[in-house]
């Protein structure tokens, strides 16, 4: 299942540098696209803005198959106080802008699974794939919005896994 | 009579906080700050392990903000750090700013025991920093 968790964070990645290079994030001293997962980093008193964060959550396995189906629920959290040139009075584009970044990323709604414990990344047999999203309503503190969207994500369990 | 020492006139608040932070048995605290991740995809997901380098700051002192313990909560303590230490680690380091320090800080290590900053707050006076104030929580246990 972290074959597959890894792999659609992977995609997601990939897919945001090419889709917005200029949403970034400096975590741990390095430049990178601005994803990232929860509990792959130190523990956030609050969420970064503008970064999209993944959450695990849900996890249900399928053994009455002729390969084990693992289906885990991913949040994606987001959230934004629009930017500074603006005073945040373009906070609600910046959430449409997030929105629409998050609908881009998840299409197609496949990747290839790939084990990256290996030193250079094998791609594996199966796909991991996943649903449509479903985004909740925009959750308004002040000047900060907020929304989450949460995916189904499946794979199928290979042999060594 | 004008005061002709060649000390810097506007670092008496940093000189009393220190002598103050001192005075109520001044200890140091470890922050333990990661290091730049080289293997990028790899760190990402949590696959390879983070260099850390414990950074010294002193004098601190901390003191515990909630005193009454409730079921699965961690006790708040607030640790109160010299500016003048994080200013010479920030410059030994070569951060950018104290900031930047704390945004790289992991956990924070007093006397054994380790805590997570909830948040930084900063005291200044004459436009310079005298005392940081760091919101701490206890630390969870981790597997070895």
């Amino acid at each position: 299942m972290q074959n597959a968790k890894d792999s659609f964070y992977m995609a997601l990645r990939t897919r945001l540098a090419a889709i917005n290079p200029e949403r970034t994030v400096l975590l741990r001293g390095a430049v990178r696209p601005g994803i990232l997962v929860e509990e792959a980093e130190a523990p956030f008193t609050q969420l970064p803005n503008d970064v999209f964060v993944l959450r695990w959550l849900g996890l249900g396995v399928d053994l009455d198959l002729s390969s084990a189906m693992a289906a885990e629920q991913c949040e994606v959290l987001y959230q934004t106080c629009g930017t500074q040139s603006f005073g945040g009075l373009d906070r609600g584009r910046a959430m449409s802008e997030m929105d629409e970044e998050l609908t881009a990323m998840l299409q197609p709604f496949h990747t290839a699974k790939t084990n990256y414990t290996t030193t250079t990344p094998a791609t594996m047999l199966t796909q991991v794939f996943w649903d449509e999203p479903g985004f909740a309503p925009i959750v308004v503190q002040r000047d900060l919005l907020s929304r989450s969207a949460k995916v189904m994500v499946y794979s199928y369990q290979e042999q060594g896994e | 009579m004008s005061d002709t020492a060649p000390r810097n006139p506007v670092s008496g608040p940093q000189m009393l906080a220190n002598a103050l932070l001192r005075s109520v048995a001044g200890t140091t605290a470890l922050l333990r700050v990661t290091g730049t991740s080289t293997d990028t995809s790899r760190s990402e997901v949590g696959l390879v392990a983070t260099t850390f380098a414990d950074v010294v700051v002193s004098p601190v002192v901390m003191r515990k903000l909630r005193p009454t313990w409730q079921a699965g909560g961690e006790s708040k303590w607030e640790l109160l750090v010299s500016a003048t230490g994080v200013e010479q680690q920030v410059r030994a380091l070569d951060f950018s700013s104290a900031q930047a320090l704390f945004a790289m800080t992991l956990a924070v290590t007093v006397q054994g025991q380790d805590f997570l900053i909830d948040s930084v707050a900063c005291n200044e006076a004459f436009g310079q920093a005298y005392l940081y104030r760091l919101l701490l929580r206890e630390a969870r246990q981790q597997a070895v």
